[in-house]
């Protein structure tokens, strides 16, 4: 019995993981990711900046699904990361609802929200869609100003309690590797999900609004309402990610509808590869990465105060930069052509093993 | 009672009439052919019958319903399907993908038993058009003639009670013209209404038993293909005046 079911599930592994190359190295890359903790490698500040990156990286595969599949381009995902954030925030203060409560609570009104803007802003297309939702957040920032007996302005609302205390019980961890897993699986779940609605049967309509709306009008789709379907999924999984982003960093602020939460899933995405759910998770990590150990290290945080920039700015600046260059020489994203190069080895083995068998019989 | 009816259509764009004051009616199982020179509003009446376009005045019925007016998807899941002049794949999907999408609206759902037989659908369609082998391919990789094949399948995927087709043979080398009429012929066996809008007399002339003609959006004349060939009118307008 046992048997037959292990049996099962092998087989399963070998046709569905196994033997797709780029299946095989995203399971890799979450056994090593999952592993790290454990050979404490990691120092406390590098789980901290995985965790983030874990974070930003469900904000850029939300995007991805709205602007890199549909087509409806959207410069205000910072909205999503506020509404995240505050909701989560404003919920425990006011009535100190336990976590698990409040996190499907945040997404669904960052859902809701998604619709409510979605319906004036898809009646405008293109530049002037992104210029419209560019306007939300900072309309929202002001208004977080505006209302301060509720949202305490730059003061930030008091940490509700950590949320990986909630594992931490349960698995005693040090605090930094529970939030680390927390993320890091939420991030997993999230791009999963994500993928497989951008590659399932219904998802193949949005990638057609993204290429010709009329042609889809034609087929019968109702174009308007698989918008508003996109806007909808983007911002659940976008304010997901801003309200974990108040757990880990403790403080809900005006910052969090900052125009750096809209700029990077674009820079990061474009760097992965649009279009495909995962280069932005890649780019998201990538940027990180880099923004711990090289930028930091070359601009000297405490002097850079140059034309008025913060040193975070600067350090975006130069990343920006660098995707300039790779997009020269990879147009279609990083992850991406790593990704088509495996399914090329992987179209060519076949006619390898075919010449092998040639060979042979001669 | 006509499978589409078309009473008084008017369209102007500011001072140009597009077209002007037309009626037509289509029987179900017919053929029926719409032919005009450049610019005589052809591609205007597909935009307005399909819904791309709004009338200034006049009615549209199909199956005795109006349909004057309705958005564009909502017309195609009445049952009338439309292909383009200009090709208008979706690029980044595969060809099969193309069929699917159309499968996914509400009349392609209704028509087949959806999540198991989509795909089985979407190959039996392909197959119909001869596109099989490039199934998996992404649409930007294939040929004119493929891609305006491919637009005809996409229609069909709906199962329409009436298919507008605008210039099918628009770019189409002798051999694919060829393959074209014989796939509308087979459409036509299967029972289909179908509409064409051409300039390729010769190949339209072969399809059709009711046509009719148009300069300036309006009509100048109607009925079979030997008797619009005869038309002093027609004649008048397609090649000039005889001095």
């Amino acid at each position: 019995m046992v048997v037959k079911y292990l049996r099962k599930a092998y087989t399963n592994f070998a046709t569905y993981i196994y033997d797709i190359p780029p299946r095989m190295l995203a399971l890799l890359l979450i056994m090593i990711f999952a592993l790290l903790p454990m050979t404490r490698a990691l120092d406390s500040s590098t789980l901290m900046m995985l965790r983030d990156a874990s974070v930003m990286a469900i904000l850029a595969a939300s995007w991805d699904l709205l602007v890199g599949r549909t087509g409806q381009m959207s410069l205000g995902h910072a909205l999503f990361i506020g509404i995240g954030g505050y909701s989560s925030a404003l919920l425990f203060m006011h009535f100190g609802w336990p976590v698990w409560m409040v996190i499907p609570v945040s997404m669904l009104a960052g859902a809701v929200v998604a619709l409510l803007i979605g319906l004036p802003c898809l009646r405008v297309k293109g530049s002037y869609l992104a210029l419209l939702t560019l306007a939300f957040p900072l309309l929202l920032e002001r208004a977080v100003y505006y209302f301060r007996d509720v949202t305490k302005a730059e003061e930030g609302i008091p940490p509700p309690p950590r949320l990986p205390a909630f594992f931490q019980g349960l698995i005693r961890l040090d605090a930094r590797i529970a939030e680390y897993y927390l993320t890091l699986s939420l991030m997993v779940i999230s791009a999963i999900i994500l993928y497989k609605i951008a590659n399932s049967k219904r998802g193949m309509v949005f990638v057609s609004i993204l290429d010709d709306e009329l042609a889809s009008k034609a087929c019968g789709i109702n174009v308007t309402n698989y918008k508003l379907l996109a806007f909808v999924i983007s911002g659940l999984f976008a304010s997901l990610s801003g309200c974990v982003a108040v757990y880990i960093s403790s403080f809900a602020n005006p910052s969090f509808f900052g125009i750096r939460w809209s700029v990077l899933p674009l820079v990061v995405t474009i760097f992965g590869g649009i279009g495909t759910i995962y280069g932005p998770i890649v780019g998201t990590y990538i940027y990180y990465f880099l923004d711990m150990y090289v930028f930091r290290k070359i601009i000297n945080i405490s002097e850079w105060h140059y034309f008025g920039l913060t040193w975070e700015y600067a350090t975006f600046l130069i990343f920006i930069l660098i995707v300039i260059i790779f997009i020269l020489k990879w147009p279609r994203g990083i992850a991406r052509a790593v990704v088509e190069k495996l399914e090329d080895l992987e179209e060519a083995r076949p006619i390898e093993e075919l010449e092998q068998k040639m060979a042979k019989a001669d | 009672m006509h499978l589409l009816e078309v009473e008084n259509l008017t369209k102007r764009f500011g001072g140009l009439t597009a077209v002007g004051n037309l009626s037509f009616y289509v029987d179900a199982g017919e053929i029926f052919g719409i032919i005009g020179p450049n610019g005589a509003g052809k591609t205007t009446l597909f935009n307005l019958i399909t819904g791309y376009l709004k009338p200034d005045s006049g009615k549209i019925r199909l199956n005795g319903e109006d349909i004057t007016g309705l958005p564009p998807h909502k017309i195609a899941n009445k049952g009338l399907a439309r292909t383009f002049q200009i090709v208008r794949p979706f690029r980044h999907l595969p060809t099969i993908a193309n069929i699917i999408v159309a499968l996914n609206s509400p009349r392609g759902k209704k028509k087949i038993e959806w999540i198991k037989t989509a795909e089985r659908k979407a190959m039996e369609m392909l197959e119909d058009v001869g596109l099989s082998e490039m199934m998996l391919e992404p649409a930007e990789n294939l040929s004119h003639g493929d891609l305006k094949r491919l637009e005809i399948a996409r229609a069909m995927a709906l199962e329409p009670d009436i298919v507008l087709l605008d210039e099918p043979f628009g770019g189409l080398s002798p051999i694919e013209t060829e393959y074209m009429v014989k796939s509308i012929q087979r459409m036509h066996l299967d029972g289909y209404t179908i509409v064409i809008v051409e300039h390729k007399l010769q190949a339209l002339m072969r399809l059709i038993k009711k046509v009719m003609v148009i300069h300036y959006g309006e009509k100048i004349a109607e009925g079979t293909p030997e008797e619009i060939a005869e038309n002093q009118k027609v004649i008048e307008v397609y090649l000039g005046k005889a001095i």
